[in-house]
């Protein structure tokens, strides 16, 4: 398993799937920013260091993105 | 002869010639996107690409690029391959005309065959997904068939909504979908939410081709997807009830997903390299909880690959957007001769249209933006003349060229609606949107010099039958 997020360098990193054939590769996600890889995925899409500066994510991002579509007003009485 | 599943048409286009199977061992990250972000490189008669063989998975079937040229636009719907561009957009219209034909309810889906619920849903043990580009938040499901119906009139067949929208895979049983507050799935989503309740959504993936046309097309709120696939298909299309959810979804899918878009909720999602050639940001949109997934054996994912343009999706999204424009502007207008929206889902429309008087044709090209596609389109739209074809761009070009004085001709409308994806929008969702009149003034607009133009001699339309004749017979 991979120790951190390429994207966002979080450090809890969810298994989603493994290999139908075993031991092949792993499908993992983000706990934090949701970034989902394969781990057979090339080093600019798996490894921190080799992610792209223009792709990365940061907490206050993840933290303040738009809500699209915004949530209208309730119509139910509470 | 209409296809009823996605199965009977790639068998088409393999007899056609028009499917390319990749049968060496790939990865799944980068081949499959990177073979289909190639194949859209071939031009307009390319390919679907077809794999079975890729590294890690035991029975994993993809298509890639089923409607990605206008040789596979058109065998989808039933015409010759060699069927020119426009020509394909006319026989759209045609068949528009004979819009609605009510779908037929058939039993037994093939997609009955097989069924998870509840927590045993598993949609990365039913669909090999993958990654289509560098920056994107996750796998997507991006050419499915999204059913919906509105929470305030259920059981509206016109207001039922069948479309395309980006579905993120964030786990097993849990989606993130992007509704473009401009399309339907948002007015149901928005309604849904106000009341404070889940919206129920089938999805269904795998589809025969003309679905997949329909639900890409920018229809009224209250025209059903179903009843145009009847159109086009010259049949009715088959559908089936979904188990879950009771919503009417495609008889042939090869996977049907229920759940609901939990009402109120918005999580992390994207971002996505999107039809505009540019990734969205990373927003926060709803989410859907998958309660029930029925599917064929060995189903195959049908995937779609959009880059910088042109890619699959602009040839998804080409006829079926200039048709409705057409149609609504020809009701009001019936000067109009052609609209080609075929550019980046029509955020540029090119108009060709008669005069009645000066002025008319600007009067036209402002009507665009009012149309329901308009309110989230057609950033910039070009008026042309009767005689230029708007699909011709050398004769766009030569009308922009010489019809068009600046001074006069641009009309510039503030702070209009575009869907938020427009890259140039600011803020996202609000752009200045553009009319360029391209066309020759009329009486009482005396401006310029125009003269008498040039036209083709009246023997020429001869000469070039001739002319085709003898150099087909050298």
């Amino acid at each position: 398993m991979p120790e951190i997020c390429p994207r966002c360098a979080h450090d809890t990193i969810d298994l989603l799937f493994a290999s139908p054939v075993a031991e092949v590769w792993e499908v993992v996600r983000c706990a934090r920013c949701q970034y989902c890889w394969r781990t057979s995925e090339p080093a600019r899409r798996t490894e921190r260091d080799a992610y792209p500066e223009s792709f990365r994510m940061t907490a206050e991002a993840i933290a303040n993105a738009p809500e699209v579509p915004s949530i209208p007003p309730s119509r139910v009485t509470p | 002869m209409p296809y009823d599943d996605l199965r009977s048409f790639l068998r088409v286009l393999d007899e056609q010639g028009q499917l390319l199977r990749v049968t060496d061992e790939v990865l799944p990250e980068p081949d499959v996107a990177a073979a289909a972000n190639a194949v859209s490189r071939m031009g307009g008669s390319a390919p679907a690409l077809y794999f079975d063989n890729i590294k890690g998975f035991t029975s994993a079937r993809i298509a890639m690029n089923v409607h990605g040229s206008w040789a596979n636009h058109a065998l989808a719907l039933g015409l010759p391959k060699e069927t020119g561009t426009e020509e394909q957009i006319r026989e759209f219209a045609r068949r528009w005309d004979r819009f609605p034909v009510r779908p037929e309810w058939r039993d037994a889906p093939p997609w009955a065959e097989n069924t998870m619920t509840g927590a045993e849903v598993d949609l990365f043990r039913v669909l090999p997904l993958i990654r289509l580009n560098d920056g994107d938040g996750g796998f997507y499901i991006d050419k499915a068939a999204v059913v919906s119906e509105d929470p305030d009139d259920p059981g509206n067949r016109g207001k039922q909504n069948v479309g395309i929208y980006r579905i993120q895979v964030k786990g097993p049983a849990r989606l993130a979908l992007q509704p473009v507050p401009m399309h339907d799935i948002a007015l149901h989503l928005r309604k849904a939410e106000e009341r404070g309740e889940d919206l129920p959504v089938a999805i269904a993936v795998g589809n025969d081709p003309v679905i997949s046309i329909a639900a890409a097309t920018p229809m009224r709120y209250d025209e059903n997807e179903y009843e145009l696939a009847g159109a086009l298909r010259g049949a009715p299309a088959p559908i089936a009830r979904a188990p879950l959810t009771g919503l009417p979804v495609p008889w042939g899918s090869e996977v049907v997903a229920e759940g609901v878009i939990e009402g109120r909720q918005r999580e992390i999602e994207g971002p996505f390299g999107e039809f505009t050639g540019h990734y969205s940001g990373g927003r926060r949109l709803p989410v859907i909880r998958v309660d029930r997934v029925s599917y064929r054996t060995d189903p195959v994912f049908e995937h779609l690959y959009l880059g910088m343009p042109w890619t699959e999706i602009d040839y998804l999204i080409a006829a079926n957007t200039c048709v409705p424009l057409y149609k609504q502007l020809k009701a009001d207008f019936p000067e109009v001769r052609a609209v080609n929206a075929t550019y980046t889902h029509g955020l540029v429309v090119i108009v060709s249209t008669a005069k009645r008087y000066g002025g008319f044709a600007r009067a036209v090209g402002l009507r665009v933006l009012s149309t329901p596609h308009g309110l989230g389109y057609a950033s910039t739209v070009i008026m042309v003349d009767e005689d230029v074809d708007p699909f011709n761009l050398p004769q766009v070009m030569w009308a922009l060229s010489t019809k068009m004085n600046p001074s006069h001709d641009l009309i510039t409308v503030p702070a209009m609606s575009v869907m938020e994806l427009a890259p140039q929008a600011q803020p996202a969702g609000m752009v200045d949107k553009l009319i360029i009149d391209a066309t020759t003034p009329v009486s009482p607009d005396n401006r310029g010099n125009y003269g008498n133009q040039v036209r083709d001699l009246p023997e020429a339309a001869a000469w070039l039958t001739r002319l085709q004749e003898l150099a087909a017979n050298r």
